[in-house]
C-alpha cells in the first residue's frame, strides 16, 4: 500500500519527520519498505499484512499513528446536502448471508470529464492511472477509506432496479451463465458466485469487477454509487476462481468495514457532486444483517505470562487506549474488549495480548533464555539417527573426493526415460505437480539417478573431464490406497572420467573406486554382512553392476552406466567413464552396527600364506573368498586377494586369482608344519569347489 | 714395530673409499693370516718377561685398529648413504597427486551450522514429509481454505488435499500430535513454493523451530533467537524484532539484523535500511496447540522459522539464489 505524506497528514498531525514515521510504524508492525520522494511530498511503501485490511488505506494507517503519537484521527468534512427529491429506485438483498449490508447513492446530471489535478497527482503517487472525474473519486475514497465502491451509469439500470444474489438464487440457475466484465472478457459465471442484478440482468460480479454494459461512459448523466459489506470467503472463493484479482476483491476478501462504508459512500458522493457538478439524491441503505462486536475477556495475569513482563492493570489498558477498541467490565483481574467493526481480526484473549505487545513495543520486552525440563525421552529421535548417519556418509564422500550437490526434488518425465525404466516400472508412477512451473519440474523424483545425469550434463559442456558428485535427498514412491507418497532417504553418487593424460598414472576400474568408497562407509557405519549380486537394472552395463545386497534386501545398486544411456546424452567425449551408485538409507539405517566390543589383540606372531589358483574366468572371485572365511578353522585370521591375471600363460578363458591367507593361534606359536598342513587343506577344498588348479 | 704397524694402518686406512676396501684392509692387518695375527703367532717364541708386555702392546694395536675400523664403516655407511639419497632425488616442485577432496553443497554446510546452535541450546531434531496433507500444511496451521493468508505462500498441488509443504511448520503440528511438553525441537527441511526468479527457487531450505511448556514467553522467544543470532552472525550483530503476522502464531514477529554487509549503514542488499529479515516467529497461536492435542490454558510456547538459503547468501555474498541450485562445479568448487 503506497501512502503519500501529505495525504497522511490531513488526518492526523504528525510532528516527525517521514522517517522518523517510517521507524515507528516499521516497529509497530507496518513494515515501510521504501520511501519514495515524489516533489516536496514523500511516499511510504507499507507493507500491510493479511490480517489488518483496515490499513489498505490512508485513514487506517492515520488510525495507527494516531495511536502511536497518543492524538486523534481528524476525519474529512462531510457536509451532505440531498436533494429532498422523493427516490425511484429499490434495492433488494437476496442473499444476505454473502451480502450483509447494501447502500447506495444517486447523483443526477453530472458531466462527465477529467478529474482536477491534485486528484490526479494523489492517484498517480499511489500507482492509479486517472480515467475521468466519476471513476477517479471512486477509486480516490478506496484509498482514503479502504472501502471499495462501484459507480453505475444509472440509466444503463433497468427498472433502477439493484438485486444482490447468485445465479442460484435470482434464475435457479443450475449451470454457470455468461457475463461480460468491464475488461472486455466474457465469464462464465457459476450458479453460487454472487452478483449484482438490476431490475432484469446481472450488471456486476459482486466485490470484484463490473459490468461493461452499466459502466460510466463519456455520455454518462447520472449514475448510481454502490458501496456494500461482501462476505470475504465469497468473495475470494469468486475471485480465485474467475483468477480475477482487484483493488476491491483484494480487500473485500480480507474483511471490510461494514460501518465506514456509509461515511465513504457519502464522501464520494459528495466529491462527485463537486467535481462532476451533479445534484445528489437521498440515500438508499438495506442492512439486513446488523453486526456487533464480539467481546473478548482478557486476564492480566495471561497477558503478563504470555509476554515475559510484569506490567501494572493500568500500564495494560493504558497500551490499548488510542485503538478505538470498547472496553467494558473492567475488574481487579481483567476486563473485556469489544473490537470495533474494522478490527475482524481481534477474536481471542491472544489478539488483545498481541496489540498490547505491539504498543508496549517489542523492543520493551528483554530477552530470557527460558528455564525447562530436559526432554521426556532421552533416546534419539528417528530424525536424529538419519541425520547423523547423512553426516557420516557426508564426510567419507567428501573426503573420498565427492561434490556435494543439490538439486530439486522435482524431474521431468524425460529425467524418468533416460533410465530405460520398464513401462511397469513403480519409479516411472511418481508424485505429479497438479501446476508444475516447467516441464523439467513435472513429478518428484522416485530416483535420484535422473538429477546427477542432469548434473553431468551441465558440468560435461563446461568442459569438465574429470568429476565426482554426490547427493543426499528423499525420493517419493507413491503407496496404493495412501494420499502421501512413500519418503526414503538416499544418497546417490557419480563418477565421471575421460581418458586424459595425466602426470600420475592409476587405471583403477572407477567401479572399484565407487565401490571402495562404499566399503569404507559401511566400515565406518560397522555395517555388515552386506554382499553383491548382479543388477538387472536397465541403465546399467549388465557386466559391471551390481545389486547391493542386506540381509536378503536390495538397499541399492552400483555400476557403470549403460552405454544405451551414456549414447543418448549426448556428450561430445569419447567413451568417458561413467559410475553410478544409489543406496536407501532408509533401508541401511537399521543395519548400523551399533557399539563396539573389544576384543583381545592375539599375542602371538601369524604365519602368511599365499597361493594362486587358476579358475574358470567367469569365477566370481569373491566365492574363493567366502570358501576360506567359511573354512572350519579358529587359525584364519585375514584373507585378500592381491591379484587377479589373465593371458595366454594360464590357458584361454581361464584367470589366475592370487590369494593370501594369514594364520595365527591365540594361545601358541604356530609351527611351519601345522601351518603347510593346514593351508593344503584349505587350498584343496578351495580348489575342489572352484574347479580350480594351482598355479605352479 | 707395533707403532710402524699403526702408522702403515692409517696410511693405509686413508686410501680406503668403500666398505669393501675397508674389509680387506681390516683383513690384511686382523685376518687369520693379518700381520697382527701373524704377531701374536710369535709371542709364545718371547721369554717369559717380555711376553706379558709384548702381548700388551699387540692387543692395545689390535684394539686401536678395530676402533679405527669401525670409525670408518659408520664414515663410510655414511657417504655411501648421502651418494645413494642424492641420486634418489626427485622434482619436489612438481604438484601431488591428490585425491581431489570434495567440496561440500553451501547450504548444508550452512545447515549443519545451524542445526549445531540449536543441538547446543538443547533441541532434538524432527522430521516430517514433504509431500504433506493439506491440513498439516494449512488447516491445522489456522489458515482455513478462503483464506487470504494463503496468498503469502504459492502452492504446488498434488491434488485438492496434497500439496508440496510450503514451509516447516507442519511438522509443528505432526510431532504435537504424538508427543507430550515439554517440546523443544528444529525441524530442518525442504519446502517448496510455485516461485522463481533471482531471489526465489522453486525449492528451498527451512529450519524450524518449536518450543513448549507451562511458562515459556515471549521474552523467551525473543532470549533464543537472540542467543542464535550472536552465535550464527557474531555477539556484535544487532537484532530487532519488530511485529508481523502470522497465522500460526499470535503475537507474531519478524526478526531483523543489523546488515553483515554494510555494518548496517545501508546498502543493496539492505535497501538501505541497514537492516536485513532473516526470520519469522511467535508465539503458538492457542488454536494451533489445540489442533496439537495441548491445552493452551495450561502450555504456552513459540515458534520460529529461518530460509537456509538466505542465510547461505549472506555468509557468502552469493547475489542469485538460483546458482545454489545449478550444481555447477565452477561454483560448487568454490566452497
Ligand atoms: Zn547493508
Amino acid at each position: 500500500m503506497r501512502i503519500p505524506y501529505l495525504w497522511l497528514k490531513e488526518f492526523v498531525t504528525i510532528t516527525e519527520t517521514p522517517e522518523q514515521l517510517a521507524h515507528r510504524l516499521t516497529m509497530a508492525g507496518f513494515e515501510v519498505e521504501a520511501l519514495e520522494r515524489i516533489g516536496d511530498d514523500t511516499v511510504f511503501e507499507v507493507n500491510v499484512t493479511p490480517n489488518r485490511p483496515d490499513c489498505l488505506s490512508i485513514i487506517g494507517i492515520a488510525r495507527e499513528v494516531a495511536a502511536l503519537y497518543g492524538t486523534k484521527v481528524t476525519f474529512p468534512d462531510l457536509n451532505i446536502v440531498s436533494e429532498p427529491k422523493e427516490l425511484d429506485f429499490n434495492i433488494d438483498i437476496l442473499d444476505s448471508d454473502l451480502c450483509n449490508r447494501y447502500a447506495g447513492r444517486i447523483v443526477h446530471a453530472v458531466t462527465i470529464g477529467p478529474s482536477p489535478d491534485w486528484m490526479q497527482e494523489r492517484l498517480e503517487k499511489c500507482g492509479i492511472r486517472s480515467i475521468n472525474n466519476v471513476v477517479d473519486v471512486t477509486n480516490y475514497v478506496l484509498l482514503e477509506f479502504g472501502h471499495p465502491l462501484h459507480a453505475f451509469d444509472l440509466n444503463k439500470l433497468h427498472d433502477h432496479r439493484i438485486r444482490v444474489g447468485t445465479p442460484a438464487t435470482v434464475l435457479g440457475a443450475k449451470e454457470p451463465i455468461a457475463f461480460t466484465t468491464l475488461d472486455g472478457v466474457e465469464r462464465r459465471i457459476a450458479p453460487d458466485m454472487l452478483l449484482i442484478w438490476d431490475g432484469k440482468v446481472p450488471v456486476a460480479v459482486a466485490g470484484v469487477m463490473g459490468g461493461s454494459d452499466s459502466e460510466v461512459s463519456d455520455a454518462t448523466t447520472d449514475v448510481f454509487i454502490e458501496s456494500a459489506y461482501f462476505d470475504p470467503g465469497s468473495i475470494r472463493r469468486t475471485s480465485k476462481r474467475l483468477g480475477l484479482k482487484t483493488e476491491a476483491s483484494y480487500r473485500f476478501e480480507r474483511g471490510t468495514d461494514i460501518k465506514i462504508m456509509k461515511k465513504a459512500l457519502d464522501r464520494a458522493a459528495q466529491l462527485i457532486k463537486e467535481l462532476a457538478h451533479g445534484s445528489m439524491y437521498g440515500k438508499l441503505d438495506i442492512y439486513p444483517k446488523r453486526w456487533c462486536s464480539t467481546p473478548i475477556p482478557v486476564r492480566y495475569a495471561r497477558v503478563n505470562q504470555v509476554l515475559g513482563l510484569s506490567l501494572a492493570n493500568a500500564q495494560i489498558l493504558d497500551c490499548l487506549k488510542g485503538l478505538e477498541l470498547e472496553i467494558t467490565e473492567v475488574t481487579d483481574t481483567g476486563f473485556v474488549v469489544k473490537p470495533p467493526p474494522f478490527r475482524r481480526d481481534m477474536t481471542m484473549e491472544v489478539d488483545v495480548i498481541e496489540e498490547i505487545a505491539r504498543l508496549f513495543g517489542f523492543d520493551n520486552i528483554a530477552p530470557e533464555l527460558p528455564r525447562m525440563r530436559l526432554g521426556n525421552d532421552d533416546a534419539l529421535t528417528d530424525a536424529q539417527r538419519m541425520m547423523r548417519l547423512k553426516q557420516k556418509l557426508r564426510s567419507a564422500f567428501l573426503a573420498a573426493g565427492y561434490t556435494e550437490t543439490i538439486n530439486y526434488s522435482f524431474i521431468g518425465e524425460a529425467d524418468i526415460d533416460r533410465l530405460r525404466l520398464a513401462a511397469s516400472d513403480i519409479r516411472r508412477a511418481g508424485v505429479r505437480i497438479q501446476n508444475p512451473l516447467s516441464e523439467d519440474g513435472t513429478v518428484m523424483r522416485t530416483c535420484m539417478l535422473p538429477s546427477l545425469i542432469r548434473n553431468l550434463i551441465t558440468n560435461v559442456a563446461q568442459g569438465n573431464r574429470e568429476f565426482q558428485l554426490f547427493e543426499q535427498a528423499r525420493i517419493f514412491l507413491p503407496r496404493e490406497g495412501e494420499q502421501l507418497p512413500e519418503e526414503r532417504e538416499c544418497l546417490a553418487a557419480l563418477i565421471y572420467r575421460e581418458k586424459v593424460k595425466s602426470l600420475y598414472r592409476d587405471d583403477t576400474h572407477d567401479f572399484y573406486r565407487m565401490k571402495g568408497a562404499l566399503e569404507d562407509c559401511f566400515a565406518d557405519t560397522r555395517v555388515a554382512g552386506v554382499t553383491y549380486r548382479r543388477s538387472a537394472e536397465p541403465y546399467l552395463h549388465p557386466g559391471q553392476s551390481a545389486d547391493i545386497m542386506i540381509a536378503g534386501t536390495r538397499i541399492g545398486t552400483i555400476g557403470v552406466l549403460s552405454p544405451l544411456v551414456v549414447n543418448a546424452l549426448e556428450i561430445k567425449a569419447q567413451r568417458p567413464s561413467i559410475v553410478v551408485l544409489e543406496l536407501d538409507l532408509s533401508a541401511l539405517l537399521p543395519h548400523i552396527g551399533a557399539s563396539v566390543h573389544y576384543r583381545s589383540i592375539a599375542r602371538f606372531p601369524f604365519v602368511e600364506r599365499d597361493t594362486a589358483l587358476v579358475v574358470d574366468a567367469a569365477l566370481e572371485s569373491s566365492m574363493i573368498l567366502d570358501l576360506v572365511r567359511s573354512f572350519p578353522s579358529d587359525m584364519i585370521e585375514e584373507t585378500a586377494i592381491f591379484d587377479v591375471y589373465q593371458g595366454a600363460s594360464v590357458g584361454n578363458g581361464k584367470k589366475s586369482v592370487a590369494f593370501n591367507v594369514r594364520y595365527r593361534a591365540s594361545d601358541r606359536t604356530l609351527t611351519d608344519d601345522e601351518v603347510d598342513t593346514l593351508h593344503a587343506a584349505l587350498v584343496s577344498h578351495v580348489s575342489e569347489k572352484t574347479g580350480g588348479q594351482i598355479r605352479q | 714395530m707395533s707403532e710402524d704397524l699403526k702408522a702403515s694402518y692409517l696410511a693405509d686406512l686413508q686410501t680406503v673409499t668403500t666398505l669393501q676396501e675397508l674389509a680387506q684392509l681390516k683383513a690384511k692387518y686382523l685376518g687369520k693370516k693379518g700381520v697382527v695375527t701373524l704377531q701374536l703367532k710369535t709371542l709364545g717364541a718371547l721369554s717369559a718377561e717380555e711376553r706379558p708386555h709384548a702381548g700388551k702392546r699387540i692387543n692395545e694395536l689390535k684394539e686401536a685398529i678395530e676402533s679405527l675400523s669401525e670409525a670408518k664403516e659408520v664414515e663410510l655407511t655414511h657417504q655411501e648413504l648421502a651418494k645413494r639419497l642424492a641420486s634418489e632425488s626427485i622434482d619436489i616442485t612438481l604438484p601431488g597427486k591428490t585425491t581431489g577432496i570434495g567440496r561440500a553443497h553451501p547450504i548444508s554446510t550452512v545447515l549443519n551450522e545451524i542445526i549445531d546452535i540449536f543441538v547446543r541450546l538443547g533441541f532434538s531434531v524432527e522430521e516430517g514429509p514433504e509431500v504433506e496433507l493439506d491440513h498439516y500444511n494449512f488447516e491445522a496451521l489456522n489458515i482455513p481454505k478462503d483464506h487470504p493468508a494463503r496468498d503469502m505462500q504459492d502452492t504446488f498441488y498434488v491434488s485438492d488435499d496434497v500439496v508440496l509443504r510450503t514451509h516447516t511448520s507442519p511438522v509443528q503440528v505432526r510431532v504435537m500430535e504424538r508427543q507430550k511438553p515439554p517440546l523443544r525441537f528444529i525441524a530442518p527441511g525442504k519446502v517448496y513454493r510455485c516461485d522463481a526468479d533471482v531471489s526465489h527457487t522453486p525449492m528451498f531450505h527451512q529450519v524450524e523451530g518449536l518450543v513448549v511448556d507451562t511458562h515459556i514467553t515471549f521474552s523467551n522467544l525473543k532470549g533464543v533467537l537472540v542467543s542464535f543470532v550472536h552465535q550464527m552472525f557474531g555477539p556484535q550483530v544487532p537484532v530487532r524484532f519488530r511485529p508481523s503476522f502470522f497465522p500460526f502464531t499470535e503475537p507474531s514477529a519478524e526478526i531483523d539484523i543489523g546488515c553483515i554487509l554494510c555494518d548496517a549503514k545501508g546498502c543493496r542488499v539492505c535497501k538501505g535500511s541497514g537492516w536485513l529479515e532473516v526470520m519469522g516467529a511467535g508465539m503458538v497461536n492457542p488454536k494451533v496447540l489445540e489442533f496439537g492435542g495441548i491445552d493452551p490454558e495450561l502450555y504456552t510456547g513459540f515458534a520460529f522459522g529461518m530460509g537456509v538459503e538466505r542465510i547461505t547468501m549472506l555468509k557468502y555474498r552469493i547475489d542469485d539464489i538460483r546458482l545454489l541450485f545449478e550444481n555447477d562445479l565452477r561454483f560448487l568448487r568454490q566452497f
